[in-house]
């Protein structure tokens, strides 16, 4: 699904983002990215993304080479992926039912199928009595759901989440992990950036960890090097 | 790009209905411009009209210098202008009729003595341009005994020569609004796309083309410009119904003066399609200029 080799970003006049990142997530994993604060973890999901290119090495998504997507496909390349924030980036002045509906206008869907899947997300999220209201007027638990409803609404084969937790009180923060979680036992692979260790240590899944833009650990290799399947 | 016009209406009326100045400045800046443009298309076409009209009461004098033969003249001035009706009018004739023309007033002619006026041959040649009357009264000056010849020429020659001027400064002064027109509606839409710069980049993180983005700031810009230039044609009809009557009541050649001879359809159609034509182009520098400066989203 996704493969990076020896990758390398730095911006002019700051230190490397990224040195050397060596990494392979396959189809179907759940993985956490973590790390304290410039680590590298939202570069290397902005790379994934393909919002810019890798300074040098080569990162593979869905096994296409990402330096050779011309910038007229990669809307494409997108409509395969899903992406949370933690500031959630909903359109304040439409209605969470239009926040919803927005990858699934961007893909062309008729307006009646438009309208019976985002009634159906949200009744699966509990917030089909929230349909009609804006964004502002919304709890920021009920937001980041919002947020996560929409990035699923295509059904992407890849889900990145850049500290999706990160402005939620704990229960909250369950609730968002859950529908991470439901969405990955469906079948999308999920990769999650996040800085808050109790996640780690209550979802046992691969945590790949960054420092300085370097791979400290990846809970893969660790795993494969004590023999686990 | 995914084709949803019915989409991208919705999008582009709910832009325009949430950000109402823009659309205001806009469509403003493209009336001012399709107005302008049309008053100016508008004189021309009636100054034409006007030297067209003026073609057919060409009426030329030579007047006589004292002492000059008038029957000379007059023959003269037939074979200038053969075909034509020539007539020789003595002064006396010439001071009657200035004193039938004066009515209650000729008493302001007592004391005048009857060689106050010079004697004149009058030549009437209807259907002559101004060009060619020009060069008939040019010919006319060669009759025996011509002081000058006269043809009710200068305020037709100033039209004529501010047509032609008008005409040749036409083409570069409108290209010219045109262009500042679609800059300036440009940089108000440059407002518009950076006001909602959330929204493309959030559009474009749901994997939005540039094209889908970029569609309703096109009908947005379309629509000003249509609405722009709908409101300019329709107050250069209300002005020409306003001053046309005035014109035809102070100038006799304005009489046949018509709505198609300063505002035909086709440069109201024009009219139309330029203000829809700039609200494009403008709407099309703005939001390009502003994907180009934003090629990571």
């Amino acid at each position: 699904m996704i493969q990076l080799f020896h990758v390398h970003k730095e911006y002019p006049g700051d230190g490397p983002a990224l040195t050397d990142v060596t990494l392979e997530v396959e189809k179907g994993e759940f993985v956490f990215l973590t790390g304290p604060s410039g680590a590298g973890k939202s570069t290397l999901l902005r790379l994934i993304f393909c919002a810019e290119p890798a300074t040098s090495g080569q990162l593979l998504l869905f096994g296409k080479n990402v330096a050779k997507i011309r910038a007229a496909a990669i809307p494409q390349v997108r409509r395969n992926i899903g992406f949370v924030f933690q500031d959630f980036k909903l359109l304040p002045d439409r209605t969470v039912a239009e926040n919803v509906a927005l990858p699934l206008e961007v893909r062309g869907l008729p307006d009646r199928d438009v309208k019976r899947k985002v009634k159906m997300l949200l009744r699966s999220v509990g917030l089909e009595h929230r349909a009609d209201k804006f964004p502002p007027s919304l709890s920021g638990g009920e937001q980041q759901r919002v947020a996560v409803v929409r990035a699923l609404a295509p059904d992407p084969a890849l889900l990145l989440a850049d500290e999706p937790t990160g402005n939620l009180d704990p229960d909250r923060t369950l609730e968002v992990m859950e529908l991470l979680h439901g969405a990955n036992a469906r079948g999308t692979t999920v990769v999650v950036a996040t800085h808050d260790r109790t996640l780690l240590e209550r979802y046992k899944r691969r945590t790949v960890a960054l420092e300085r833009g370097r791979v400290a650990s990846d809970g893969a290799e660790i795993r494969r090097a004590a023999g686990a399947p | 790009m995914t084709f949803r016009p019915r989409y991208f209406l919705r999008r582009a009326a709910d832009a325009m209905r949430r950000g109402p100045y823009v659309t205001a400045v806009g469509t403003g800046t493209i009336f001012v411009a399709v107005f302008v443009t049309g008053l100016f298309a508008g004189a021309l076409g009636g100054a034409e009209r006007l030297l067209a009209a003026w073609a057919g009461e060409v009426h030329l004098s030579v007047y006589l210098a004292p002492g000059a033969d008038l029957e000379a003249a007059r023959a003269a001035a037939a074979r200038i202008a053969p075909g034509r009706e020539v007539d020789a009018i003595p002064a006396v004739v010439a001071l009657r009729r200035l004193a039938e023309g004066l009515g209650d007033d000729a008493r302001l002619l007592d004391g005048v003595g009857p060689d106050a006026l010079p004697d004149s041959v009058e030549v009437l040649a209807p259907g002559l341009s101004l060009a060619q009357a020009r060069a008939l009264a040019a010919r006319l000056r060669q009759v025996p005994g011509a002081a000058d010849v006269d043809f009710g020429n200068a305020w037709l020659e100033k039209l004529e020569t501010f047509v032609a001027r008008a005409r040749a400064a036409a083409v570069v002064l409108l290209g010219a609004l045109a262009l500042a027109t679609a800059l300036l509606v440009s940089n108000t839409l440059r407002l518009a796309v950076f006001a909602r710069r959330d929204e493309i980049e959030i559009m474009k993180l749901v994997g939005a083309t540039d094209g889908f983005v970029g569609a309703p700031f096109l009908l947005e810009g379309l629509a000003q410009g249509l609405l722009g230039s709908s409101l300019a044609v329709l107050v250069l009809l209300a002005a020409h119904a306003a001053v046309a009557p005035r014109l035809r009541a102070a100038v006799k050649l304005a009489e046949g003066l018509r709505l198609a001879d300063t505002l035909p359809w086709p440069l109201l159609g024009s009219l139309l399609a330029a203000g829809a034509a700039i609200g494009l182009l403008a709407s099309a520098l703005a939001i390009l200029r502003f994907l180009k400066q934003r090629p990571s989203l």
